[in-house]
């Protein structure tokens, strides 16, 4: 269902980060049916019969008083995870044919996501945010004030420079070094081959990781009323270009380049999302819960 | 092939403007940013390939369009064998029925030779025409002999006067429309005086081939009643003997004794002999003129002798009816006033008016609707049941003359006519101790034939303003001196000065009578130019106050020529026929006219050959006989305009440049 409070084009008229997330949030939750896969740390889920091994403080013991049988008390969400964003903040990110580019709508979804993970899952988050270098590195932390830093962080990450996952991907695995959920924020222009083969390693060490894959709609279907010479945002090549080839060969070449990402990114185990600036923000926060009721 | 109007190609380097937005204008594209080139390929490889044409079918149809029209402007025209345009020719016969024609049989040997080409033109498409002073089409553009027979046996004589300017003028008209040749037959007795003034104005069109037939080869002599100068009015029955003079012309004829006859309503008053000089005029006077009341139809006729009777009479009307009444009201002891426009009035308007003075305190029990208009003269004192009557009289239709004098000065305003009094110009004080007058507006006829007053000294006059008046004469300072204002449905003329010999010596001066006369007629509204006109004038039915009045025509054949819509509407009419014509006008008077041809159709000389060569545009066979125009020229080549057709391919080329222009439109829209 799509909500009111999701759509792009009025985030982009809200000012603060944190208010931006909290709208996103609040009117994801509030849209949302009640599901055995979603759910709060603190929430009540079952009882299980103890096995020899099991720890004994999950043991209710006011059953047992009742009863002198051994149940288990489960929580959902009971066990704390960490979410690790990488946002991609080259120049190519600051593309946009709308009220909000790619960047902003990256940002709007990192806040969002911070939000539902410190206020809603108790989790730890951090950010580290890169073009060819890494920028900024927020460590991840239940700390008080956690989220305002992760903003913080996010306000200050400006479009700049061209990507290259090669380079700090290998600082990627100095920062992170408890398991948890990866989340990489970029529009992925990169051959999806090399691409899976950069990121594969954050795999390797128990990672969750999910490629939000952030596109404008003029990505997809680029609009030209003539033969246009266009730039490359990144690199400042230009090349001629009829509309010819835009509106038939091109999109078939986008579709191709999504696929193959999409495959071979579940192939290597990891989650694949792609999201439209022009789309609300609520796939991408089902995504990730989606993915956080999977470690329970 | 060819092109009338070659120049016309200059509009060739118009064709560089689709060529600019094909091409050049597509170059000028801003760069457009895109969030990567990964997924992108060149489509463009070489300068050449990024500058190839677009839309080519496109491009081609504007082209196209603009080529066609550029040619239709130039005005191609395509070499034909005449034998291969014959059947497309129209043949055209114009019989010539002016007044002219009248004279022995030349309208019916005009009819005949008309028949004879009809008849050896066999079954090609023709029309048939009578001309006079204008083109009157008889047919469509028809196929069938009989009806174009027919029509040829309904031309009837008629009474204007050819003018071969004014075909030709028509034909280039028809030319316009009617874009095959036309062969013209003109069927005339080509007298010289339809010639038009300039030969340009005869020039006929490249399509139009003139075959002339001339009934008569040489000059007739003949003898005709040139002009009559008779007054259109009389006035009571003791008037003045009335003088007719009329002039007796002779065309081509020699010296002879002519006797001239006076007819009034069919009887001859008066017959006097005359002798006319070899080709020159002579002129009889007859001295008294006497009619009855009301309108008499007159003529002066001679003796006929030669082969055109039609002309050897030339009518106009009379009219005898009672002098009308003017009042002249003016300051008790004024003795000048009524001396110097009484004069006035019985020396120069043939007894037209009867002047009555009064003093203003007799006016008081005068009924003003008895007279034909009234004259203030100087008054110092109007008392207001005066002032108010005359008001109304004015209003309701009548006429005033205010003459100020010295005594309106003290006044702060005009009575009745409303100008306000701005001050009194005393020039006896000025150096020269007079002013004349600075500007007169000659189109009025109280001051056209008076001469513009030249000499005329005035030392005393008001200075008004004078609002929505006209004014008509104005002193040398600027002060209005003569203003006219219409106030309801009637008008009042105001004089600043006087018309007493003290306030300027105007009634001294010759140009007083004609002032006097033309403002009394003009006031009055009994202008009258005389009894007679000529056909094809025209007749002035109403002016614009008597828009909503009916006027009646009654022709000479006794038939109303105006339908209901025209008898209220119309301004004018044009006589087209000779004899008299009844008139009853938006006033409600009557008035009767006699019509008369124009003298010119009198001059039965005939187009020399060269000069109708040359119309033919035959210049190098001058002096060849006339009759061997009859034989109808075959020219090898013909020249036919095809611009119409250049044109209509050019709208076509239109329609499918919009319909595929629409198509690609449409694509773009597909493409946002």
């Amino acid at each position: 269902m799509e909500q009111r409070f999701l759509k792009p084009s009025i985030l982009a008229g809200i000012s603060g980060l944190e208010l931006v997330a909290k709208t996103v949030v609040d009117g994801f939750v509030s849209g949302l049916h009640r599901s055995p896969d979603f759910g709060f740390s603190q929430e009540f889920a079952e009882y299980a019969a103890y096995t020899p091994g099991d720890d004994l403080r999950r043991v209710d013991w006011n059953v047992y008083a009742r009863t002198e049988r051994l149940f288990l008390k489960r929580f959902r969400g009971e066990t704390n995870s960490v979410l690790t964003i990488l946002l991609d903040a080259s120049n190519s990110m600051q593309f946009g044919s709308h009220a909000v580019n790619k960047m902003d709508y990256a940002r709007y979804l990192a806040a969002s996501l911070f939000y539902l993970a410190i206020h809603g899952q108790r989790d730890a988050a951090g950010l580290i945010t890169f073009d060819d270098e890494i920028r900024n590195y927020v460590r991840p932390s239940t700390r008080q004030g956690q989220l305002h830093r992760l903003l913080a962080g996010l306000e200050q990450a400006e479009a700049r420079a061209r990507t290259d996952f090669s380079k700090p991907m290998r600082y990627f695995q100095d920062f992170l070094k408890r398991r948890g959920m990866v989340l990489i924020v970029s529009d992925f222009w990169e051959s999806p081959e090399s691409l899976v083969r950069t990121i594969e390693p954050l795999r390797f060490r128990g990672n969750e990781v999910v490629l939000f894959h952030i596109l404008d709609p003029e990505d997809v279907r680029p609009k030209l009323s003539g033969p246009s010479i266009l730039v490359d945002l990144e690199t400042e090549e230009r090349l001629e270009v009829t509309p010819d080839f835009a509106k038939q060969e091109y999109r078939g070449k986008v579709e191709t380049h999504l696929a193959d990402l999409r495959d071979r990114t579940r192939a290597a185990g990891m989650g694949y999302c792609l999201l439209m600036t022009d789309r609300p923000l609520d796939e991408a926060l089902r995504e990730y819960l989606t993915l956080r009721g999977g470690r329970n | 092939m060819g092109l009338f109007s070659p120049w016309f190609l200059a509009g060739l380097a118009g064709l560089a403007l689709p060529f600019y937005l094909h091409l050049l204008k597509r170059q000028t594209r801003q760069p457009k940013a895109v969030s990567s080139l990964m997924l992108y390929e060149s489509r463009t490889q070489s300068s050449t390939r990024h500058r190839r044409l677009r839309y080519y079918l496109l491009l081609s149809l504007r082209l196209a369009m603009l080529l066609l029209m550029i040619l239709a402007f130039a005005n191609p025209f395509l070499n034909r064998n005449a034998a291969a345009v014959a059947s497309n020719r129209l043949l055209l016969l114009v019989v010539d029925n002016s007044f002219s024609m009248r004279a022995g049989t030349r309208l019916a040997d005009a009819k005949q030779a008309a028949m004879g080409v009809l008849a050896g033109k066999g079954a090609a498409r023709a029309q048939v025409a009578a001309f006079d002073s204008e083109l009157r089409l008889m047919t469509q553009p028809i196929e069938d002999q009989s009806a174009l027979r027919a029509a040829v046996e309904a031309i009837q004589p008629g009474d204007g006067h050819g003018n071969f300017g004014e075909l030709a003028r028509a034909v280039r008209a028809m030319a316009e429309s009617v874009h095959t040749p036309i062969e013209l037959h003109l069927f005339s007795d080509m007298q010289r005086s339809g010639l038009a003034a300039s030969f340009a104005d005869m020039a006929l069109p490249g399509n139009v081939q003139l075959t002339p037939h001339a009934v008569v080869t040489k000059a007739q002599p003949n003898w005709t009643v040139e002009s009559v100068d008779a007054p259109g009015q009389v006035w009571g029955k003791d008037a003045k003997p009335v003088h007719v003079q009329a002039v007796i012309a002779g065309y081509g004829t020699p010296a002879a004794q002519r006797a001239v006859s006076l007819v009034v309503n069919g009887k001859t008053s008066a017959t006097k002999t005359v002798a006319v000089p070899a080709n020159g005029r002579a002129t009889v006077d007859f001295p008294a003129l006497e009619v009855p009341y009301g309108f008499s139809r007159c003529e002066v006729k001679i003796d006929s002798a030669d082969g055109f009777p039609a002309d050897d009479l030339r009518r106009f009307a009379v009219e005898r009816s009672d002098p009308q009444k003017a009042l002249l009201i003016h300051n008790y002891g004024d003795n000048r006033s009524p001396l110097y426009i009484g004069a006035a009035l019985a020396a120069a308007a043939q007894s037209a008016f009867v002047l009555e003075s009064i003093a203003v305190n007799e006016a008081a029990d005068r009924q003003p609707s008895n007279y034909a208009f009234i004259v203030l003269s100087d008054l110092n004192s109007m008392p207001s049941i005066l002032e108010n009557s005359l008001a109304g009289y004015v209003k309701a239709g009548g006429s005033l003359l205010i003459a100020a004098g010295t005594s309106a000065g003290g006044r702060l305003e005009i009575p009745i006519f409303g100008a306000r009094i701005i001050e009194t110009r005393d020039y006896s004080r000025v150096p020269d101790r007079f002013m004349a007058v600075g500007a007169s507006d000659s189109s009025y006829p109280a001051v056209a034939k008076a001469d513009g007053w030249a000499g005329v000294k005035f030392f005393y006059a008001l200075n008004v303003d004078p609002g929505d008046a006209r004014v008509v004469v104005r002193l040398g300072d600027q002060t209005p001196l003569l203003l006219e204002k219409r106030i309801g449905e009637g008008r009042v003329v105001l004089l600043t000065s006087g018309l007493d010999n003290l306030t300027n010596d105007f009634p001294l001066h010759p140009a007083f009578v004609p002032f006097i006369e033309q403002t009394a007629r003009y006031l009055a509204g009994s202008q009258r130019q005389g009894g007679a006109r000529t056909v094809d004038a025209f007749l002035e039915l109403r002016n614009a106050k008597e828009r909503t009045q009916g006027v009646e025509v009654t022709d000479p054949e006794g038939k109303r020529p105006l339908t209901l819509g025209e008898a209220a509407s119309a301004q004018s009419f044009q006589l087209t026929e000779a004899g008299y014509y009844q008139l009853r006008l938006a006033d409600g008077r009557r008035n009767e006219v006699g019509v008369n041809a124009d003298p010119k159709e009198s001059n039965l000389d005939v187009i020399p050959g060269d000069v109708l060569a040359l119309w033919q545009g035959k210049g190098g066979q001058a002096g060849e006989d006339p009759s061997a125009a009859s034989r109808p020229a075959a020219p090898a080549k013909t020249r036919e305009s095809v611009w119409w057709y250049v044109l209509l391919a050019a709208l076509v080329a239109a329609a499918a440049e919009s319909v595929l222009a629409s198509r690609y439109l449409g694509t773009q829209r597909e493409e946002k």
